[in-house]
C-alpha cells in the first residue's frame, strides 16, 4: 500500500519515524572489535591502510601516483528536514575520504526507504542534499541502491583518491606534535537534546549547520603541511578515536578538557541529565584507557565521550606548524573554530590523559 | 523519603529525573529511584559513581530500586554564589615533587623505606595533590612490580595525575619497565610546577 498524504498536513518530519530515545545508531566499539578479531587479517602488498588501525577508510595502491581510498557510511534520521537529512549523511560519509588527505572521485548513494509509510518527494529531497554535498566535494553520484525498509536509512559509498606518498593515516602521530580539533563538540547532546525539549532553537540549528559543513577546507590545510596523523570524529566520540589514533600511532595524548570547543547548549543538555546511551557505551570503550584527573568536571568527561554525527578532524600537527595550520584553517573555515585542544606523548602505561 | 518512579522511560529521561530529583534533595537525605530498564540502571550507576556516591540496588522481577545520597560535590554547591563573594581565588592546590629515589639524606635503605611509606601515606591524606611529579631517579619508583608503582597506581586511580620526566626515562633505559604515570616533558612539567598553588618535596 502507498502513503497516501493528507492534503491538509504539514511538511513530512521525519524525526517521527524513529523511535523517541533512539539513542545511537551505532553498535558498542567494543562488541564489534571481539567480531572483528575473529576474521583472517588480509595481506596484500597493495593494501596501504586495513582494518588493523581502526582508520578512517581502507586504502589500495593503484600505482606509485594514485592510491585509492575506498569508504562508507549510513545512518537513519538525525533531523526533520529530508534535504538536510541528505546534507548531513552525505558530508559525514565523505569525511572519510578528507581524514585520509584525499579527494573523493565518486559517490554511490545507499538509502533505505519505504514508500508504505513516507511520501515518495521525501526521497527525491533526501537525495537532493546528498548530491548537494557531493556536488560541493567535487566529486560525481554514479548511482546506488534502495531497499525497502522503515525507518529510512541514507548514506553513501565513496571513492577518493589520494598520492601515496601524501596519505595521512591515524597513525602517524608523532611526541611532541600539537592537536588540532576543527570542529565543536556536542552535535550527539543537542540532537537529544532536541528531542527532551532542554535545546534552545537556534543552539539546535547550529548544530544543525555544524553537521552540513564539509571537512574538505580543513583536510586541505592538513595536506598542504602533510600533517603526522589525521582522523575524523564521529560515532565513538572525541575520546574513543582520539584512543584510536593515539593506540595506531603507539603514542599517547595528553588533552586539556578546558580547551575542547562545544557547541553552545551542549553542556547545559548534558548537565541537566539528557545524555545519549552511546556516550555511556563510549565512556565504557575508553575504560581505564582514559585517566581523568580529578579536577576535570564531570559534565566536560561526559561530552567527550559524546557521539558525533559529521564531526571535524583531529590532526596530529608538527608544533612548528601548529600556529600556521590553526590560522588556516579558520581563514579557509571561518566558521569551523579550529582550536589546539593538546598534545602527543610517548607511550605511557595509558592512552588518554584529560586534565 | 523521596521516590523518582522512572519505570517506562528510556534514557535520557531517566537520567534527567534524577537530576532534576538531587536538587531538591537535602544532605543526608536518600533518594529512592525505580527503573525497569537495565542500560537506564547501568547509566544511572555510571553517573553516581562517578559524583563518589554508592548506592544500594535492589531487584525484584524486572524492577530495580536504587536507594542513593546525595553527592558532596553538587553542582548546586558548586554554582553558589556566595562561594565567589569570598576573598577572591586562593590556589590551594598542591603538586608533590619527587626527585629522586630515596626520602631525606642519609642511610639509603631507610630513604627507600621511607620513600615507600609516603607514597602510600599520601593516598590517605584529606586533601590530595593535584599531580605527582616524578624526575631524575624519582621516575625509577614507576617501574612495574615495585611496591611504590602499586601506591602510585592508586594514587592515580583517585585521580591524581601521576607524571613523569620523558628525558629521564629514557636516560635510565626505562623504556620499557614503566608501570604507572603519564610520561611527559619538561614544558608540561615546568608548567605545572609553575601553576601550583605549592609544592611538597618529600
Amino acid at each position: 500500500m502507498l502513503y497516501t498524504p493528507d492534503p491538509m498536513s504539514e511538511p513530512f518530519d521525519l524525526l517521527t519515524t524513529i523511535e523517541y530515545g533512539g539513542c545511537s545508531s551505532k553498535l558498542p566499539a567494543g562488541l564489534l572489535s571481539e567480531v572483528l578479531k575473529e576474521f583472517p587479517v588480509i595481506t596484500d602488498p597493495n593494501l596501504l591502510v586495513d582494518v588493523s588501525t581502526h582508520d578512517d577508510a581502507g586504502v589500495y595502491k593503484l600505482n606509485d601516483e594514485t592510491a585509492l581510498i575506498f569508504t562508507t557510511d549510513f545512518f537513519p534520521p538525525i533531523c526533520s528536514d529530508p534535504v538536510e537529512f541528505g546534507e548531513i549523511s552525505a558530508a559525514n560519509a565523505l569525511s572519510d575520504v578528507y581524514a585520509m588527505g584525499g579527494t573523493p572521485l565518486l559517490a554511490l548513494n545507499l538509502m533505505m526507504f519505504s514508500n508504505a509509510e513516507i511520501p515518495m518527494e521525501v526521497f527525491g529531497e533526501i537525495l537532493r542534499g546528498g548530491s548537494r554535498k557531493v556536488e560541493e566535494a567535487g566529486a560525481l553520484i554514479i548511482g546506488g541502491h534502495t531497499i525497502d525498509d522503515h525507518p529510512p536509512k541514507y548514506g553513501l559509498a565513496v571513492i577518493g583518491t589520494v598520492h601515496p606518498g601524501r596519505l595521512i593515516t591515524n597513525a602517524g602521530a608523532k611526541p611532541g606534535d600539537r592537536l588540532i580539533l576543527t570542529k565543536s563538540i556536542g552535535t550527539g547532546a543537542l540532537v537529544s537534546g532536541q528531542k527532551t525539549g532542554l535545546a534552545a532553537d537556534p543552539d539546535y540549528r547550529r548544530a544543525l549547520d555544524q553537521m552540513k559543513r564539509l571537512n574538505r577546507y580543513a583536510a586541505e590545510v592538513a595536506v598542504k603541511y602533510q600533517v603526522s596523523g589525521m582522523t575524523d570524529i564521529t560515532g565513538f566520540g572525541l575520546a574513543g578515536h582520539a584512543l584510536k589514533m593515539a593506540e595506531a600511532s603507539r603514542v599517547s595524548f595528553r588533552i586539556v578538557t578546558g580547551t575542547i570547543p562545544l557547541l553552545p547548549g551542549a553542556f547545559s543538555i548534558f548537565e541537566k541529565g539528557s545524555i545519549p546511551g552511546a556516550t555511556f557505551r563510549n565512556l565504557e570503550f575508553s575504560g581505564a584507557r582514559a585517566h581523568f584527573t580529578r579536577n576535570v568536571n564531570h559534565t566536560l568527561k561526559m561530552l567527550a565521550h559524546d557521539a558525533q554525527t559529521s564531526g571535524g578532524l583531529l590532526m596530529s600537527v608538527n608544533p612548528d606548524h601548529a600556529s600556521s595550520v590553526l590560522a588556516e584553517i579558520n581563514e579557509a573555515d571561518p566558521e569551523s573554530g579550529a582550536v589546539d585542544i593538546g598534545e602527543v606523548l610517548s607511550e605511557s602505561p595509558r592512552t588518554l590523559y584529560f586534565e | 523519603m523521596k521516590i523518582v518512579d522512572t519505570k517506562g522511560f528510556t534514557c535520557p529521561q531517566p537520567l534527567i529525573m534524577l537530576k532534576e530529583a538531587l536538587l531538591e534533595t537535602e544532605t543526608g537525605e536518600e533518594l529512592t529511584v525505580y527503573t525497569d530498564n537495565d542500560t537506564s540502571l547501568q547509566n544511572l550507576l555510571t553517573y553516581l559513581r562517578d559524583q563518589g556516591v554508592e548506592p544500594r540496588v535492589t531487584t525484584s522481577g524486572k524492577v530495580h530500586t536504587l536507594v542513593t545520597g546525595r553527592p558532596a560535590a553538587s553542582t548546586v554547591e558548586a554554582s553558589d554564589p556566595v562561594a565567589y563573594c569570598s576573598t577572591g581565588p586562593v590556589n590551594d592546590d598542591f603538586v608533590v615533587c619527587i626527585k629522586g629515589e630515596l626520602m631525606g639524606e642519609g642511610d639509603p635503605e631507610l630513604g627507600r623505606t621511607l620513600m615507600e611509606t609516603f607514597l602510600d601515606a599520601l593516598k590517605l591524606q584529606e586533601k590530595l595533590p593535584t599531580h605527582v611529579i616524578l624526575y631524575n631517579g624519582g621516575v625509577k619508583l614507576a617501574t612495574k612490580t615495585t611496591p611504590t608503582c602499586q601506591s602510585l597506581a592508586e594514587l592515580e586511580e583517585l585521580g591524581i595525575r601521576v607524571m613523569l620526566c620523558g628525558a629521564c626515562i629514557d636516560h635510565y633505559g626505562l623504556q620499557y619497565g614503566i608501570g604507572v604515570g603519564m610520561i611527559s616533558n619538561m614544558i608540561v612539567i615546568t608548567e605545572t610546577l609553575a601553576s601550583a598553588g605549592h609544592v611538597v618535596y618529600p
